[in-house]
């Protein structure tokens, strides 16, 4: 409770901080308070197990998911300050957002009640929506908020018909009851089927998996770079960790696995199809977005046969997957940014054409995050994709692994292609400005993604 | 703890390269760093006692069957030390030959030197993997930057070709650790352990196989290899073409003869056909080659597909003899490319029509290229000469079609090779200004030259080390239900 508090408090405190004007200050007292809450998670203090009536519990699989969250916030507004340098006017508002739809997440990899999966999910969708339009001025940024909302809005309509339904067989929210339904009741029953259908439709909706994916690629095109950023990162671990306890706690019965299996084998074949043919980068990384949460719902499906409750390897690979992800994710936006500012605001690949001849560190921390979304040796990114074909494989699901495989040779191509422009010289030397802060997040995300590939053991 | 430091003197040495871009001195470091290595390995050789290492093993993690094993037999030793013999050569050419900025070319043959030992050294699968797959990224960037005309789209295809046979490797290791008895183990020696059901080994045979056919490469796996070794820097093509290539018959032995030893054996009168007909047809197209690259490009395909056909003999002919011939390859590959570029660097091109009548000009830099193509064409008293006629006693075990599949080899390969000496060397003199070879270059080919001479003549320094190995292989598969 005590970090939920934390974060919730340094929001309001955010926005005062912005009514007065003292904009300097905002970055270093959320990323204070963020520490603050990462502190409260590790030690234990006044975080209970239970919550709020046993709504909420914060276990070992939690706690991870929240620590991870607040590591890539804290990385994301290390960078805010440079972002946000020429913005003079709201800037605390989006802080104080991006914090809010933390607790958001928060709630979300930790409910064990479906009451407090929804309002997880509203927590960290309402901001976004807001979030995603903040650029005023822009169209685009207008279209990706106008579209996020009235998508979002839409399939939180399912989600909470499932729950409904499911409410209706159980009469509790609670997911051990639903567990307990199920294990009495079998498998056959068309009301329960559908229930958890359309509550899987509604996460699957936040992750970004085919076919609910239509709207990842124009939010991300349109909104913030920074925001996009967050929408990549914690906002993914948020959703597969939601997720995740959901199928978890109902064994995937085989009716849900038969949806799964589509909605995974969707997710892989669009996802890096659509992302091979890519030349704007924002959107490459929305379909590369869409990519990795096929391989995330690979994991997801090896859920299958389990014991409910039983798949604490499957949610440690989605604690591995999502957070090494986002870490590379996170330093590639950031160089996206500089590239952006160094060619007038242009976001096709080629902008990031001589960044070796000028920054050649920064070059060769792109090809690290490069390589690790790759998923090549030595990088964690191929640490996490081999664990969930290990998953797979164990659990049987040979010809959807045998895919991924394939569609993760896709993924090479695409990202080669714009490392190969990394290390382009072009006519006329590009000036890239970096300021320092810039520099070490993303030496600290590059090198991230080495050391967690060395030592998967870390995490 | 050498073992370690076999991988660990390219990669520092190769690090230092990267980060202080010392221009003078980078080539004189890393030669200096190689002859180390060089020395390293001979010593190993010098203190072999003919029974398998293991240097280093330590955990890594434990859940996944992951452990940092180092070790090498009488094969793996071998491999070494064609590693360790060839790569001196290698950066002396850009002594004569030089390509881009000396420090970071270099780094980046440093790099895949030690990513090589790593996969000659590595006992266990997953180690194996990685090392097999980073090998690739500095060869990336070495075709990348310093390639010829369209390096960037060949370089591509070259990755991403590769790279769909590592993956589907990956996914093979990752299916036989899961079948390893809890806890999970990927070593060598626990899988080998495995007696998988012949259904599982039929298929499995293939995915694994895939990437040592890509890497070799053997029809019809072999699109990426003439245009990437026609485009690379010479250097690079050494790499692939020495070294590399031999990659994918060490992974044959290691991974396919230990795990799926009955796949293998059911599949192989299939790879041998493929291999066979495969060596033809690159047989046949270098014949018609008016480039010279390319010419070697499509003859080292022919006789890395004799080489893989042989190897599925399943007798101590063939299986030592493709042994024998790997390191004679790579050898007869470096002195090959050495020659193509030092000939292109007089005549401005690779392509036969801008040669011609050179021997008059420089009679002795003929003389040493006739050696290297007595050597090619396997003339007795020369290294190949043992690797082929052990070659092809082996396939006339197997079968006399093979066998005469072999002799034709032969023969294609006198053609081709005397044909392109013919169209460089002979002929009237065309007036082409050319120089004659100079300290440099008779200080580089001399040594080599020297080496197929005197391993021509006393091949069992060498073949000693594979007895041993080659009669367990043996012995293992004549105990197969």
């Amino acid at each position: 409770m005590s970090a939920l508090i934390l974060i919730s408090v340094l929001g309001v405190l955010v926005l005062y901080l912005g009514l007065f004007d003292k904009k300097s200050w905002l970055a270093p007292v959320s990323i204070l308070g963020l520490l603050g809450a990462m502190a409260l998670f590790i030690s234990g203090y006044h975080i209970d197990h239970e919550l709020l009536g046993g709504m909420v519990e914060f276990s070992a699989f939690s706690i991870g998911f929240n620590i991870g969250m607040a590591i890539i916030t804290a990385l994301i507004f290390f960078f805010g300050s440079d972002y946000y340098a020429r913005q003079e006017h709201h800037v605390a508002e989006q802080y104080a957002l991006m914090l809010f739809s933390l607790v958001g997440g928060f709630i979300l990899t930790s409910y064990t009640s479906m009451l407090m999966l929804f309002i997880g999910i509203e927590i960290l969708s309402i901001p976004l929506y807001i979030l995603a339009g903040g650029k005023k001025q822009s169209l685009r940024s207008n279209e990706a908020s106008f579209k996020y909302f009235l998508l979002g809005s839409f399939s939180t309509a399912f989600l909470l018909m499932g729950i409904t339904l499911l409410y209706g067989l159980t009469g509790s929210f609670h997911l051990e009851a639903l567990a307990a339904h199920m294990a009495s009741t079998g498998t056959g029953d068309m009301v329960q089927n559908f229930g958890l259908f359309f509550v899987v439709t509604g996460l699957a909706f936040k992750v970004g998996a085919v076919p609910f994916h239509f709207w990842v690629p124009d939010v991300y095109q349109g909104a913030p770079t920074l925001v996009t950023i967050f929408m990549s990162t914690v906002v993914k671990m948020a959703g597969f960790a939601a997720f995740f306890r959901f199928i978890d706690i109902t064994g995937m019965p085989d009716a849900l696995a038969r949806i799964m299996v589509l909605l995974t084998l969707a997710t892989l074949l669009v996802g890096n199809v659509i992302a091979l043919k890519q030349t704007h980068f924002k959107r490459l990384m929305a379909y590369s977005s869409v990519a990795h949460s096929g391989f995330l719902l690979l994991a997801l499906l090896t859920d299958h046969g389990h014991a409910a409750g039983h798949g604490d390897a499957i949610g440690h690979t989605l604690h591995y997957y999502t957070f090494t992800y986002s870490l590379a994710t996170t330093g590639l936006f950031i160089l996206f940014t500089i590239a952006k500012r160094a060619n007038n605001g242009a976001e096709h690949n080629n902008i990031f054409q001589g960044l070796f001849a000028a920054k050649p560190w920064l070059a060769l921390c792109a090809l690290a995050m490069f390589l690790s979304l790759a998923g090549i040796p030595l990088t964690a990114g191929f640490i996490a994709k081999y664990q969930v074909f290990l998953l797979a494989i164990g659990a049987g699901w040979l010809k959807v692994t045998l895919l991924g495989v394939l569609m993760a040779l896709l993924g090479i191509y695409y990202y080669i292609m714009v490392v190969r422009e990394v290390f382009v010289t072009p006519e006329e030397p590009v000036r890239f400005e970096v300021s320092p802060l810039n520099w070490v997040v993303v030496s600290v995300c590059a090198v991230g993604v080495l050391v967690l590939g060395v030592w998967p053991g870390l995490v | 703890m050498e073992l370690l430091a076999l991988i660990l003197i390219p990669l520092l040495a190769g690090a230092v390269l990267l980060f202080a871009r010392p221009e003078k001195a980078a080539r004189g470091i890393a030669l200096v760093s190689t002859l180390l290595s060089l020395a390293l390995v001979l010593w190993l050789w010098y203190t072999w006692t003919g029974t398998a290492v293991t240097g280093i093993s330590h955990d890594w993690v434990p859940a996944w069957g992951m452990r940092f094993v180092l070790g090498y037999g009488g094969i793996g030793l071998l491999m070494l030390i064609l590693t360790g013999v060839l790569f001196p050569f290698i950066i002396g050419t850009g002594y004569k030959q030089p390509v881009g900025d000396p420090s970071l070319v270099n780094a980046m043959l440093l790099f895949t030197q030690a990513a090589l030992f790593g996969v000659f050294l590595a006992q266990n699968a997953f180690l194996f993997y990685i090392f097999f797959e980073l090998s690739l990224v500095p060869i990336f960037f070495l075709l990348m930057f310093w390639g010829g005309e369209h390096k960037r789209a060949i370089t591509v295809r070259f990755f991403l070709y590769t790279l769909l046979g590592g993956l589907a490797l990956l996914f093979s290791i990752a299916y036989v650790t899961l079948q390893t008895p809890a806890p999970h183990s990927a070593d060598f020696a626990a899988l080998a352990a495995l007696h998988l059901p012949m259904s599982t080994q039929v298929w499995l045979f293939w995915t694994m196989f895939l990437a040592f056919a890509i890497k070799m490469p053997i029809f019809p796996f072999h699109s990426w290899q003439p245009e990437t070794y026609t485009m690379a820097p010479t250097q690079g093509t050494m790499v692939l073409s020495a070294v590399m290539g031999k990659m994918g018959l060490y992974g044959i032995i290691v991974f396919l003869f230990a795990i799926v030893p009955e796949g293998a054996q059911h599949w192989s009168s299939v790879v041998i056909g493929l291999s066979l007909f495969g060596a033809l047809y690159a047989g046949v197209i270098a014949f018609r080659q008016n480039d010279l690259k390319r010419m070697i490009a499509y003859s080292s395909m022919s006789h890395l597909g004799l080489m893989c056909a042989a190897l599925f003999t399943w007798n101590t002919y063939g299986i030592s003899g493709t042994l024998y011939q790997m390191l004679a390859h790579g050898v007869l590959m470096i002195c090959l490319f050495y020659i193509v570029g030092a000939v292109s660097q007089r005549t401005g091109s690779t392509d036969f029509s801008s040669m011609g009548g050179l021997k008059t000009r420089m009679p002795r830099f003929a003389l040493l290229f006739m050696f290297v193509t007595a050597n090619a064409i396997a003339l007795p008293l020369t290294q190949s000469f043992v690797g082929e006629w052990l070659i092809y006693n082996g396939l006339w075990q197997w079968d006399n079609w093979t066998a005469f599949a072999g002799v034709v080899l032969i023969v294609l390969g006198a053609i081709y090779m005397l044909y392109a000496y013919q169209r460089v060397m002979l002929g009237p003199d065309r007036e082409i200004a050319v120089t004659d070879a100079d300290d440099e270059e008779h200080f580089f080919l001399v040594p080599l030259i020297a080496i197929t001479l005197v391993l021509g003549v006393f091949p069992n320094v060498i073949l000693h080390l594979v007895d041993g190995p080659v009669q367990q292989l043996l012995n293992s598969f004549t105990s197969l239900p």
